[in-house]
């Protein structure tokens, strides 16, 4: 009998099936990964092996118990969300043992001496570079990222870890401290779930996989049984091209932004040149100053020095209504904090960036607003109930879509995507390369932020390097092989 | 141990979202003013069943005058927590106006026109100063106004000794004492007022900019609005109709007296939370609001009809308060589980 047993488990929301007659096994000693685009059911499958959620139909029986009247149950599973949720002002070891009483400590009065003895055990364990009295907005991302992991096995009886997309805002280096850790985890006789959308992760670190598609199970197997296109099909339902090139088919044209000097917050002396038509691919590490950078030029952040030119003209610095209005628009790589207005409806998250089309003598038309949002909903496969749904309701794929979808009918000159597909499923990713493709063909002029160098090998026809707030390079993707851009992104040039 | 099968591909015609049925009951409960709607009806009947002095003319009309100073300060009040700001000053405020206007008017022998044009400004640049403050050195509007509310209301003291000025001129009397066709000219004042403010909320460009600032600061920002220039417009707007109720007030006395807009402070926060404004901001009306308003109007007014001790009165209408917005809540969440 496996640990966990899965057997039929149904869930809807509101009329729509988020889950239908799903059964599974997850074994001790494994890593399952569980795959398939966004809205597929991934973290509502999630929310109910870990009790979150209450299901429907169907039992989940795990260690023996059937966890419909043994809710207990639940504790014998660890889950690491997917985006922080730490405590910012409260310390390293108080972190990892939160709540006290379930990781071994006393109830009533907990001493810092033990704790944090306690935690230097955990901080050797998953070499985390961090101290135990330091707070946790001290330590850089990373390394939260670590202790969002290592907090999870302090639960003394816990026996499945599940991990959601833990290597989102990772490099290369750390994802490899990661993965060494599982593999530890593995061996030591737990089950890992792992939940990801990076086909290479999946095979490097899987024994079984699970796909989802639309709420119920497209396909399982061994991972040694299949490669990467039977997994791509069966995510997709459909083959996709994972090596097709997406780099414009014409010729950049003059050059539209010109960048001088540019310093600021945390990067230095920034120039490079934008042309008409040209995908530019920004490579570097997670904090090198990638988006301080976009979203200096875009008017976010205040600039300490430097200056811009747009169509040969100076831009006024730090103000984004003027940047919009000149048609250079950004798109954050922070979904939640930077782009959606959660308790709004879908209709109004579009309406407020194309007011001016909507609107007459400032006075927004209904029917207009409806019959536009209801055409970009379409034009861009959002998948929603209604358009007057709240946008927190939407899943992450589709929240991304609203924030492409509305951008667009502004009809930008200058379009600056801060890794647009963090988080994203392939069949997604694709269209969202071929948007890009389509633009520059158009005329516009894209900025393409990455840590990905294989989307930016797809998509730039030139690469900027970034390392420590610094240009360290530029490529022509053509001529240049990985390993010299990588050496760039490193800082070893 | 594992189902062993080869990568098995189901095809799969996708799950298409259900159009949910719904009743009609389930459908006027999602509405958005539903909830507040009903409570306000429902307190409304039980009120008329609890005594006979309640549905009657005169009583209407009393209500209805209460209403319009409290309403007046909620309009402005519950745009500002659509915003995700709180104005603990608008009472003292009121007050700061309505006693300057007495001054101008019985003092300085201003013409009562100019001064209560005059204290309008007033009230608005009160109201500008708070926001600025907010915006420009980034302080939090609730611990700011509470300060500043101390300023506006010892003003107030310093200019009047805490004595009430008399001797209002006969000719603003009108937009305190009037009531053409039974209505209340400081009610219908309000009524215009809310249509507009509702309008603007509703139906304009500002009004989107302001759920959106409420929603998400940052992303506001990121979409190019000038989030700090709608910040202090509203807070302006605040000031100033905090001013035209205080103003209101004066006209209705006959005196300016140094302790109008007291009580001012607490109960328009409530209504707008009752009518569902979030106090997070992003979520609800200026419409809702004064809903949730006319609920604690006729609360107070039913309370004194049906001869609660005085001593009680504040218990009793707290205790209604916080049965009101836990209904709510739980109506709230019931929907959502059906």
């Amino acid at each position: 009998m496996a640990f966990v047993e899965v057997r039929g488990i149904t869930k809807t929301f509101h009329g729509i099936t988020a889950l239908k007659d799903l059964s599974l096994n997850i074994e001790l000693g494994t890593v399952h990964v569980f795959a398939g685009e966004n809205g597929a059911g991934k973290s509502t499958l999630i929310k109910a092996l870990t009790g979150i959620m209450p299901i429907d139909n169907g039992t989940i029986t795990i260690g023996g118990h059937n966890t419909e009247n043994n809710k207990e149950a639940f504790d014998l599973i660890s889950y690491v969300p997917q985006e922080l949720s730490l405590f910012p002002n409260m310390t390293v070891a108080e972190n990892l043992f939160m709540p006290f009483e379930k990781t071994g400590f006393s109830r009533a009065i907990v001493s810092k001496q033990s704790i944090q003895k306690e935690a230097l055990k955990y901080i050797e364990k998953f070499n985390i570079h961090a101290r135990p009295e330091q707070k946790i907005n001290e330590i850089a991302i990373s390394d939260q990222q670590l202790i969002q992991v290592a907090r999870a096995t302090t639960n003394k009886s816990f026996k499945v870890l599940i991990l959601d997309e833990p290597t989102t805002s990772l490099t290369t280096n750390e994802i490899d401290r990661l993965f060494n850790i599982i593999k530890n985890l593995q061996n030591d006789g737990f089950a890992i779930v792992f939940v990801s959308h990076k086909l290479d992760e999946i095979f490097s670190l899987g024994t079984y996989v699970t796909v989802l598609r639309n709420g119920i199970m497209a396909g399982s197997s061994l991972l040694d049984k299949i490669n990467q296109h039977d997994l791509v099909k069966m995510m997709s339902g459909e083959d996709v091209a994972l090596d097709k090139s997406f780099q414009p088919d014409i010729e950049p044209q003059e050059t539209v932004l010109s960048v001088k000097n540019l310093s600021g917050q945390c990067f230095k002396n920034i120039s490079f040149e934008l042309r008409r038509g040209e995908i530019l691919g920004f490579a570097g590490l997670v904090g090198a100053g990638r988006s301080e950078i976009m979203q200096t030029i875009f008017g976010y952040l205040k600039a300490d020095n430097g200056s811009i030119e747009y169509n040969s003209k100076p831009i006024k610095l730090g103000r984004p209504s003027h940047s919009i209005k000149s048609g250079i628009f950004y798109i954050s790589e922070e979904r939640k904090l930077h782009g959606i207005l959660p308790m709004l409806s879908v209709r109004e998250n579009i309406g407020i960036s194309i007011l001016d089309q909507i609107t007459i003598a400032k006075t927004v038309m209904f029917g207009k607003e409806r019959k536009l949002t209801k055409k970009i909903i379409s034009d861009y496969d959002i998948i929603t109930s209604s358009p007057e749904k709240k946008i927190v309701f939407l899943s992450g794929g589709n929240q991304q879509k609203v924030i492409l979808g509305r951008t667009m009918a502004c009809k930008p000159k200058i379009l600056i995507f801060d890794e647009p597909t963090k988080g994203i499923d392939i069949k997604t990713k694709v269209e969202i390369y071929r948007i890009m493709k389509q633009l520059a063909e158009e005329g516009v002029s894209i900025i393409l932020v990455s840590s990905e160098i294989a989307e930016l090998r797809r998509c730039a026809g030139r690469i900027l390097t970034i390392y420590h707030g610094s240009l360290s390079g530029e490529f022509i993707t053509k001529d240049v092989d990985t390993k010299t851009l990588v050496g760039a992104i490193l800082g070893s040039v | 141990m594992f189902n062993m099968q080869q990568a098995k591909i189901e095809s799969n015609n996708g799950v298409l979202p259900l159009k949910h049925k719904q009743n009609f009951f389930s459908r006027i409960a999602s509405l958005p003013l539903a909830g507040v709607a009903a409570a306000m009806v429902t307190i409304f009947i039980i009120s008329c069943f609890l005594s006979e002095y309640f549905f009657t003319i005169y009583n209407m009309t009393i209500i209805a005058r209460t209403l319009a100073f409290v309403g007046l300060i909620t309009i402005g009040q519950s745009m500002l927590m659509l915003l995700g700001e709180l104005d603990l000053s608008l009472g003292a405020i009121a007050g700061f106006c309505g006693v300057i206007g007495g001054i101008l008017m019985v003092k300085v022998g201003l013409n009562p026109w100019v001064a209560l044009c005059l204290c309008l400004l007033l009230g608005l640049i009160c109201g500008l100063v708070n926001g600025l403050l907010v915006t420009t050195i980034n302080l939090h509007s609730l611990v700011l106004t509470v300060g500043t509310s101390s300023i506006y209301g010892g003003v107030n003291l310093v200019a009047t000794k805490g004595v009430a000025i008399t001797g209002i001129p006969n000719e603003i009397s009108f937009l305190g004492k009037g009531a053409p066709l039974g209505l209340p000219v400081p009610f219908i004042i309000m009524l215009f007022v809310l249509i507009i403010v509702a309008f603007i909320a509703v139906k304009t460009t500002f009004g989107r900019y302001i759920y959106s600032i409420g929603n998400n600061f940052q992303a506001s920002k990121m979409l190019g609005i000038r989030v700090n220039l709608v910040r202090v417009c509203v807070f302006g707007l605040a000031g100033f109709l905090a001013a035209l109720a205080g103003m209101l007030m004066v006209a209705r006395l006959g005196t300016a007296q140094p302790s109008i807009g007291a009580t001012w402070v607490m109960s328009p926060i409530a209504a707008a939370v009752i009518g569902g404004v979030a106090t997070t901001g992003g979520v609800g009306s200026p419409i809702g609001a004064i809903f949730g308003a006319i609920i604690i109007c006729v609360i107070e007014n039913i309370i004194v009809l049906f001869g609660v001790s005085p001593y009680w009165q504040s218990v009793v209408s707290g205790s209604i308060v916080v049965l009101a917005i836990s209904f709510d809540s739980i109506s709230k969440r019931w929907l959502k589980n059906n």
